[in-house]
């Protein structure tokens, strides 16, 4: 069942696996998901780990099982307004829609629709089960006389629906979804809500009932257009937009551990108390220490657009969870010396940045890019000198990726310290590496 | 067999209905429910709110920076076990000189090891079935800690140090897990894999409006409104901390000790403000956008 779900979910970045249709088949199985809103919800807690995945989620849901294709910066109105399902679902619903509805407002019915949870179901029920039972004027025997009559109300039809067995849906939307494959563009059959629509099922029209839905079909009109639940693109150039994901990946870079030591002196204290009974007394050592060092090339017009945001980003690091940031800035390359001020004017020897704990995070951030005479070998013998005194080194260069081989100047400086590109992605990379080298 | 039913919140407590769903699907599988959402959003109310509204015991673990697994188990204490261990040498020598006081080890046995051992929240949750445990604020503990629990969690099983005891769950039996999370740093794939994760939205108007009928029921429904429009004024002009959910209820409770018509005024003039807002930049960019005229600012600062 649903064998190619994690190969198209994998499309939309989405971490699936044969684990994630194992728990499914649980889910199932003990009758968790009975229509589609269920499913979008049992496989939505499953898959999505953090809120930007909602978005691609909700682009992969829609793409596999309801064959609605969201175009990027598309409303969900207007995919599924286009989409052949809802011409579908129009159709079956032919002279039962009511008359005036707006296009926007049919789309909202059949969101609604698609999104109702067996939860929502068994709520109507239960209403009604809590109304008859508090209308005293009906008495048992008439009720029954009155079913009897073989008088169906609607809502028995929809008690059917969710006694309706799951397989059926699957088995379905499995054929459809096989024929689409051989069809490819399209043809006359896709996942339709006849299947999914409590009201479909059954063919009986079930008119005059409104289920409100738990509100699934507005959730995922409101993820479509909010960019929250988007992943930020991690390959951009860092820009204001993206701050906040280089941050977190930033925040990596944090040792933390509570780590279990002997501590001597509380052990031999102690035993001292207890008269020469010496236990090991055990100390949590909590180690979270950030000590970062940043090199800015600030000169030339190269580098202009991004110093802000490079900026922006260590300040915000400083102020959230870095205690000991020192930036100093440079012109291309470093050669003896650097500046402590943006204007470079407050001369700092490079000895004496050599002399700081060798437990510093370095970050270069620059574009590495100058006249190769610039790159004398005095500058390459101080970089040389800095990353063998920094176990923790790493450049990041704004400069797209492609033109990285282009530029001797980078190629050159790439050999000597480890270089990502300036994005998300590039800082996430850096992080990991500056981890691993970390001294025991 | 635990608890399994689907539960909607209570009188207090306004439980979202896709939060409510995801509990009911965690609770069903056995598996741990993960939130994560703004601090403020009510994410460690839903276990204390349905314990107490189930009858259920709750076992509660706050996470923090020395979190450690033991702690979150159990761990073996040595002093009691040495101390008892004196005290029977000490009795025995006391026998024999025919002394008939004798200290006592409070029913403790030195031979079973399973006396000393002081059980943490997760082993009492573990062996008493049908129960809730809650674990606080994960990602304020260190990084091995959600990694060390992967086994307890798939396999539901805890091995108590040196008595060597199991202590092992059903899936049927599996006290409700519930994890919450600020999100201040990551936690790892593997542990996320094994929990069900909800992600709390913030509460829009109408939601929020219900949230405060919950709480603050007497407060006139122009009071609310008023407060409701400045309030998601704030979280709109992008503050370095918007306002949450908390704290907008803290702010009701200092304007509605004032009659109505005042409150407005209150209200209107951002009396109070210190509730809602926590830093001095924040501060001093609501004064600017929203240009409160007249009255002195309850901080002292000047405008810019």
């Amino acid at each position: 069942m649903f064998t190619t779900l994690p190969e198209r979910f994998k499309a939309f970045h989405l971490k699936v696996d044969v684990r994630t249709l194992l728990l499914l088949q649980k889910a199932i199985d003990r009758e968790l998901v009975k229509t589609i809103g269920d499913l979008y919800n049992v496989l939505r807690t499953f898959i999505v780990k953090s809120p930007e995945l909602m978005g691609p989620y909700t682009r992969a849901f829609y793409d596999y099982f309801l064959s609605i294709d969201i175009r990027n910066g598309e409303q969900l109105h207007d995919a599924v307004l286009r989409s052949q399902t809802f011409q579908q679902w129009k159709e079956q619903k032919a002279g039962r829609l009511e008359e005036d509805m707006s296009r926007k407002e049919m789309a909202n019915l059949f969101l609604d629709e698609v999104h109702i949870t067996h939860y929502d179901i068994q709520k109507v029920i239960d209403g009604r089960e809590l109304w008859e039972k508090d209308s005293g004027d009906v008495e048992d025997q008439d009720r029954e006389e009155q079913e009897d009559n073989g008088e169906i109300r609607p809502l028995d039809k929809m008690a059917d629906y969710s006694d309706l067995t799951l397989e059926e849906l699957m088995a379905r939307m499995e054929e459809v979804l096989k024929q689409q494959k051989r069809d490819h563009s399209g043809g006359s059959h896709w996942v339709g809500t006849g299947g999914i629509s409590p009201y479909g099922h059954g063919g009986a029209a079930k008119d005059g009932i409104r289920v409100g839905g738990s509100g699934g079909g507005k959730m995922a009109r409101k993820v479509m257009g909010d960019a929250n639940f988007f992943p930020v693109d991690l390959e951009t150039i860092l820009n204001d937009n993206n701050i906040d994901a280089a941050l977190a990946s930033l925040k990596g870079i944090i040792e933390e551990s509570a780590q279990e030591t002997l501590d001597v002196k509380e052990t031999i204290n102690r035993g001292l108390e207890r008269g020469g009974l010496f236990l090991p007394e055990i100390k949590n050592e909590t180690d979270e220490k950030l000590q970062v060092l940043l090199f800015i090339d600030n000169g030339g017009y190269s580098m202009h657009p991004y110093i802000k945001a490079v900026q922006t980003l260590f300040r915000k690091m400083k102020t959230r969870f870095a205690y000991d940031l020192e930036t100093y800035y440079f012109h291309n390359t470093i050669y003896g010396q650097v500046y402590s001020d943006a204007h470079r004017r407050k001369r700092v020897p490079i000895e004496r940045i050599l002399s700081k704990s060798p437990n510093y995070n370095v970050f270069f951030v620059g574009d590495a890019a100058m006249a190769p005479y610039e790159l004398s070998n005095q500058s390459m013998n101080t970089y040389m000198e800095m990353t063998k005194h920094f176990s923790k080194c790493a450049w990041l260069n704004p400069e797209p990726l492609k033109f990285w081989e282009h530029t001797l100047t980078i190629q050159i400086i790439k050999e000597l310290i480890p270089m990502e590109s300036l994005t998300p992605a590039g800082i996430e990379k850096a992080v990991l590496r500056m981890n691993k080298n970390r001294k025991k | 067999m635990a608890e399994k039913s689907y539960w909607e919140g209570s009188d207090h407590y306004l439980c979202d209905t896709e939060l409510a769903q995801a509990f009911h699907i965690s609770r069903t599988l056995g598996m741990p429910l993960l939130i994560e959402g703004e601090p403020g959003t009510g994410k460690t109310e839903l276990p204390f709110q349905y314990a107490k509204a189930q009858g259920l015991e709750l076992h509660v673990y706050p996470a923090g920076s020395k979190s450690n697994i033991e702690q979150f188990v159990a761990k073996f204490d040595h002093v009691k076990y040495l101390r008892d261990s004196q005290v029977e040498i000490l009795n025995a020598q006391r026998e024999e000189k025919g002394l008939a006081s004798k200290m006592s080890t409070a029913g403790r046995d030195t031979e079973s090891l399973g006396d000393y051992v002081s059980k943490g929240p997760a082993a009492k949750a573990f062996s008493s079935p049908n129960s809730v445990l809650l674990i606080d604020e994960i990602d304020k503990a260190p990084r091995e800690f959600p990694n060390d629990l992967l086994y307890a969690l798939s396999h539901r099983k805890f091995l108590m140090p040196e008595s060597g005891e199991v202590i092992e769950v059903s899936e049927e039996d599996m006290p409700a897990i519930v994890i919450t999370s600020n999100r201040e740093q990551e936690l790892p794939t593997a542990f996320k894999g094994r929990c069900i994760y909800h992600y709390i939205q913030f509460p829009e108007a109408d939601k929020m409006r219900e949230i405060i009928q919950k709480h603050h029921p007497k407060v006139s429904d122009k009071i609310v409104d008023t407060a409701l429009d400045i309030f998601y004024q704030l979280r709109k002009i992008g503050l370095e901390r918007s306002p949450t959910t908390r704290e907008l209820l803290n702010w009701l409770k200092y304007i509605k000790t004032f009659s109505s018509k005042e409150a407005i005024d209150k209200l209107n003039a951002l009396d109070g403000l210190g509730t809602l807002i926590k830093t001095q930049a924040d501060y001093e960019k609501v004064q600017r956008q929203l240009a409160l005229g007249g009255g002195t600012p309850p901080m002292g600062t000047s405008l810019n």
